[in-house]
């Protein structure tokens, strides 16, 4: 644990290098808070509830899934391919580490950075510059364990593409098309209850909606019956344990392919 | 000084360099291909998604919004595809190798862009383009001579507004050199540019239209041919306006590159 550990908090250090970078990502998100705010004014334009989700709880969604998003963002897909393109990869083949451990506590160290410096003002701004009140209900007490799990699908889909740099030379595409799927299909652009209904039952039972729509449920519908609050951390720890496995067997046959010229 | 004619004829020959040399890297040209193709549409399904469950958006059809939509990503592909190396810039100044452009009898800025060509750019260009025409079809705007001589004036127009507002960020580098924070929101800020102007209040729609002039991407231009009748005066003036701001941009970038004194190395 203690190995882990510091790998955590050398990557948590080197985020903190980019301090001015965090500026950015923070004016970047209230910028983008301020376009959801005054689309959202428009769309909901006098009706007091849309899709079951009032202007409030829409908004709350909406801007909380960029904080998320931002949250999430743990830049550990790109690592994974500089450390196999430079072949500082065979670091963990000398050590008594796990690879996937290791990119893991990367990633967490980097989501605690991203905790203190962008979630803590987001929430601020939220409740009192666009006065947002945060509604209370059960789902409030699951919201944690649920974000915790999202970030664990999340990191998932991260470290696949991190892998296929065992493969190409550069995986600029494959994080781009990753992130846009997660984007379009997890209702993180748009909440699920405003897709067509067929697509709306397609769309949560694939494991994206378990990164955006869960949690961000359960903090805007907190008192939707604990029975179905509980079905969806049940499908976040079904998804959690196949894309670990998944992503597992994945490395075992992509470290195969690696060919490393001298150190 | 050399004549606009030679320039083409050596931005051709050393664009087909690039490419040859980018052709060896095949799937991940396909990848990125992809990938671009995915992140150009993934605003407009928003949209789509958004219109199953009201009929307009301050007063906008999703057939208007598809439009402005496609004008959007044919004005931002010329930055994409031919401007992309001012990603670049902050690292050769930080290491010193930006000194090389220095010592060649051509424009810098054009040496300096003609260093890249982003290929994957022009998925994002023909889709616009495709879109473009299938949003004019259904909304029944008439392709007269006239017309289609204001569209070119007035996609050149907005994407040199959107090259304007990036390259200018970028050159920050040359007095801060971390222009990474400022660079990033300018990237970000063109995603306002395909939402109406009227749906902001006052404040924001002022900033966006007179402090960074985002609405010119594809909001005011579009309206030319949206609403001919009912737009305001100033929207007409949205392809100068483009000019404009390349010039101040160009001005910024000539101080900085005579400001920069290297790094010594």
């Amino acid at each position: 644990m203690r190995k882990y550990l510091a790998l955590s908090k050398g990557w948590f250090m080197t985020g903190m290098v980019y301090r001015f970078g965090f500026i950015a990502t923070i004016v970047g998100n209230i910028l983008y808070m301020v376009i959801a705010y005054y689309l959202w004014t428009s769309v909901y334009d006098g009706q007091e509830v849309i899709n079951g989700l009032s202007f409030d709880q829409t908004f709350l969604y909406v801007a909380l899934a960029s904080t998320v998003f931002i949250l999430f963002n743990t830049y550990v897909d790109w690592l994974m391919s500089f450390e196999i393109r430079e072949g500082r990869i065979t670091n963990y083949l000398v050590k008594p580490i796990d690879h996937q451990l290791a990119v893991l506590a990367y990633g967490g160290g980097r989501t605690i950075l991203n905790i203190l410096i962008v979630t803590v003002p987001t929430a601020l701004l939220l409740t009192f510059a666009f006065g947002v009140a945060i509604p209370v209900g059960v789902g409030l007490l699951l919201f944690p364990v649920s974000l915790f799990l999202a970030f664990l699908i999340s990191f998932c889909f991260d470290y696949a593409v991190g892998l296929t740099g065992f493969y190409t030379e550069s995986i600029w595409g494959l994080v781009t098309v990753k992130e846009t799927l997660i984007l379009a299909l997890s209702g993180a652009l748009i909440p699920i209850q405003f897709f067509p209904e067929g697509l709306q039952n397609l769309l949560r039972w694939l494991p994206f909606s378990a990164i955006y729509h869960t949690p961000l449920m359960m903090i805007t519908q907190p008192d939707q019956g604990l029975g179905l609050l509980l079905e969806r951390l049940a499908f976040q720890f079904f998804w959690v344990g196949t894309l670990f496995v998944f992503t597992r067997l994945f490395y075992n046959r992509a470290i195969k392919v690696l060919r490393i010229a001298g150190g | 000084m050399r004549s606009i004619r030679e320039y083409i004829r050596l931005y051709f020959l050393i664009e087909a360099q690039y490419i040859k040399a980018r052709m060896h890297y095949r799937a991940d040209f396909i990848i990125s291909s992809i990938g671009m193709f995915f992140s150009s549409l993934v605003t407009l399904g928003v949209f789509w998604v958004l219109f199953g469950s009201i009929t307009d958006l301050a007063g906008w059809t999703l057939q208007e919004m598809v439009f402005i939509y496609a004008f959007y990503m044919v004005a931002i592909s010329p930055m994409q595809v031919l401007f992309d190396h001012i990603w670049q810039l902050r690292f050769q100044i930080e290491e010193g190798s930006f000194i090389k452009y220095y010592f060649r009898p051509l424009n810098m800025m054009f040496y300096y862009m003609s260093e890249m060509f982003d290929i994957k750019g022009l998925v994002q260009l023909v889709l616009g383009i495709g879109l473009l025409a299938y949003a004019s079809a259904q909304i029944g705007i008439e392709w007269t001579i006239g017309n289609i001589g204001l569209m070119l004036a007035a996609l050149i127009g907005a994407s040199l507004v959107q090259i304007a507002v990036v390259v200018t960020a970028a050159c920050t580098a040359f007095w801060l050199v971390d222009s990474w924070p400022v660079l990033s929101l300018s990237w970000r800020v063109r995603e306002i540019a395909p939402y109406p102007m009227t749906i902001f209040s006052g404040a924001f729609r002022f900033l966006f239209t007179f402090v960074i002039p985002v609405g010119f991407i594809a909001f005011y231009p579009s309206q030319m041919f949206l609403r001919p009748g009912t737009a305001p005066a100033f929207v007409y003036a949205a392809p100068v306006i483009g000019v404009i701001l390349f010039g101040l941009m160009y001005l910024v970038w000539t101080r900085g590159v005579n400001s920069w004194s290297g790094t010594g190395s």
